[in-house]
């Protein structure tokens, strides 16, 4: 039987917020992430719709090779890798010279692929497509209007100037 | 075209054979080619025909390879994307990775590859590197930040934050580029700061970044050593919201196994922290409680070694500085600490003794 609705689990609102976190009283598969207490990034994109990411769910490499690391280390390469364990979506990023930038640019491309995940059709990124889609064809639209009342306008005034009729 | 797969072919052979060239006639930079570890390399012959980026980023990392140099093709792929006027290569459109590269742009990659080759780190050959979100300046021998210190900006900020709407002033010991200094500045529009190096190199360069991001008029740059001249830190500030510092933390036994990008090319006084790699840290620990503000907060980036140690002698040795805690970074290492000055009633009030 074809399903008619996409199954639509809105399972993010079951995740905690991101709080700081403390020192960790138990090693660890990866350590606690400095800083990261805002993953409702404030910047150019709207993402306050998409899901909120819990660092708890997270795991995340940092391919740096192996080495001291530290003032020991100067490594060049800078790619991150994020896992999310329940859905095992996996997000690489090595889009800029800065690791802070790749992992915060991570967790963002994250939260899109989970909203598609959950919400398919519904998800944000699918619907900023299908406006913009829209848009594009409204603009055509228009655009061929405009063609056609000039078109229009042009015959009318051909129509009036011929001779034999009379002129201003 | 096939002039141009004829000299593809040459320089293959001629990288097999260990073909000894001469480096591009034009503007050939004096300093490097008088290195004699330099001149014993061979190098591949800057091409007569033309040559596309991809073909240029995938010789140069067959060369690297060849001659043991670290990263080879991250290496070659940031020096010509850095050419081609891009941060990283995926950023340069498919285009005009496949067009040819002009005589000019070829002899600029000949001549950065090269230094590449004595394993100069990529950050000295282009001249610059991203340190979260600001590009800044490098040069040899002034340290080059690492991804681990922004953490240690993002540990500050987070703290910076949550007391926001007061002026608050920070001081860095061992700014070198600044890349600490400009980064909490960039984000916080009301911060001050101080930012001290022992070294004119790194003041210098800390100067002309500063320059460069407009932060002029909020950050002051002082050439003292914190360990021959402690009295012209403590005369300097006082009541800092934040002392913050990378300092060199290297055990001096480690530094003789660094890898040459770093041991040939940079500062190994900001490097070497002393037979326990504490020494430049215990002096910033010692002086914390004069420079800080009531409850203020001192930022360390650290040896993995380091944290339980420092808990210890700042128990034993620095009364008024309470241990907050430990974080590690992004590969799991215990990286930095956080201490916290003692509550005061008044300012600590400079001590002229």
């Amino acid at each position: 039987m074809s399903e008619l609705i996409p199954p639509v689990r809105i399972l993010y609102n079951v995740c905690s917020r991101v709080i700081w976190r403390g020192p960790p009283s138990t090693p660890l598969l990866k350590p606690p992430t400095a800083g990261l207490t805002c993953v409702l990034t404030v910047g150019k994109k709207d993402l306050t719709n998409l899901p909120v990411l819990s660092e708890d769910e997270l795991e995340e490499q940092f391919v740096r090779g192996s080495g001291p690391g530290g003032q020991a280390t100067n490594k060049t390469s800078n790619c991150v890798v994020l896992k999310h364990i329940p859905t095992g979506i996996v997000v690489k990023c090595h889009q800029t010279r800065s690791v802070d930038i790749n992992r915060k640019r991570a967790r963002d491309i994250m939260r899109e692929k989970l909203d598609v995940h959950y919400k398919g059709e519904l998800s944000e990124v699918l619907m900023k497509k299908k406006e913009a889609v829209k848009r594009k064809q409204e603009q055509r639209r228009k655009a061929n209007e405009n063609l056609e009342r000039k078109r229009l306008f042009k015959e009318a005034l051909a129509a009036d100037s011929e001779p034999g009729k009379g002129t201003v | 075209m096939m002039m141009q797969r004829r000299c593809l072919t040459m320089w293959r052979r001629s990288l097999s054979a260990g073909y000894r060239c001469f480096e591009c006639r034009r503007g050939g930079p004096k300093g490097i080619w008088s290195s004699p570890a330099v001149r014993a390399c061979s190098m591949p012959a800057c091409p007569a025909g033309r040559i596309t980026a991809l073909e240029a980023i995938d010789l140069w990392k067959r060369c690297f390879e060849k001659r043991g140099v670290a990263e080879p093709e991250h290496s070659s792929q940031y020096i010509i994307a850095h050419l081609l006027g891009a941060k990283t290569i995926e950023s340069v459109e498919q285009e005009r990775l496949t067009e040819f590269l002009s005589q000019e742009q070829t002899e600029q990659v000949w001549k950065l590859c090269s230094k590449r080759l004595s394993s100069m780190p990529v950050q000295y050959v282009i001249e610059e590197w991203d340190f979260r979100d600001l590009t800044l300046k490098m040069r040899p021998p002034v340290f080059i930040p690492r991804p681990e210190t922004e953490e240690l900006v993002e540990l500050v900020l987070a703290d910076l934050q949550m007391k926001s709407g007061t002026q608050h002033t920070c001081l860095e010991v061992g700014c070198g580029s600044g890349a600490i200094s400009l980064s909490l500045l960039k984000s916080v529009p009301q911060l001050k700061a101080f930012a001290l190096d022992q070294s004119q190199e790194a003041v210098d360069l800390t100067t002309e970044n500063m320059f460069r991001l407009g932060l002029q008029d909020r950050l002051q740059i002082h050439h003292i050593d914190v360990m021959k001249d402690a009295q012209s830190v403590l005369s300097l500030c006082s009541s800092v919201s934040a002392l913050v510092s990378n300092p060199p933390y290297l055990f001096s036994e480690d530094m003789a196994s660094l890898q040459p990008d770093i041991f040939r090319f940079e500062d190994h006084a900001a490097l070497d922290g002393g037979t326990d790699g504490l020494n430049v840290i215990k002096q910033i620990l010692t002086l914390a409680p004069q420079i800080l503000s009531s409850e203020g907060r001192v930022y360390l980036e650290v040896d993995p070694r380091h944290p339980p140690l420092i808990r210890r002698w700042v128990e034993v040795n620095v009364e008024e500085l309470q241990y907050v805690e430990t974080r590690h970074d992004i590969s799991g290492r215990p990286r930095f600490c956080i201490l916290q000055k003692e509550k005061s009633n008044k300012d600590h009030e400079l001590d002229l003794n």
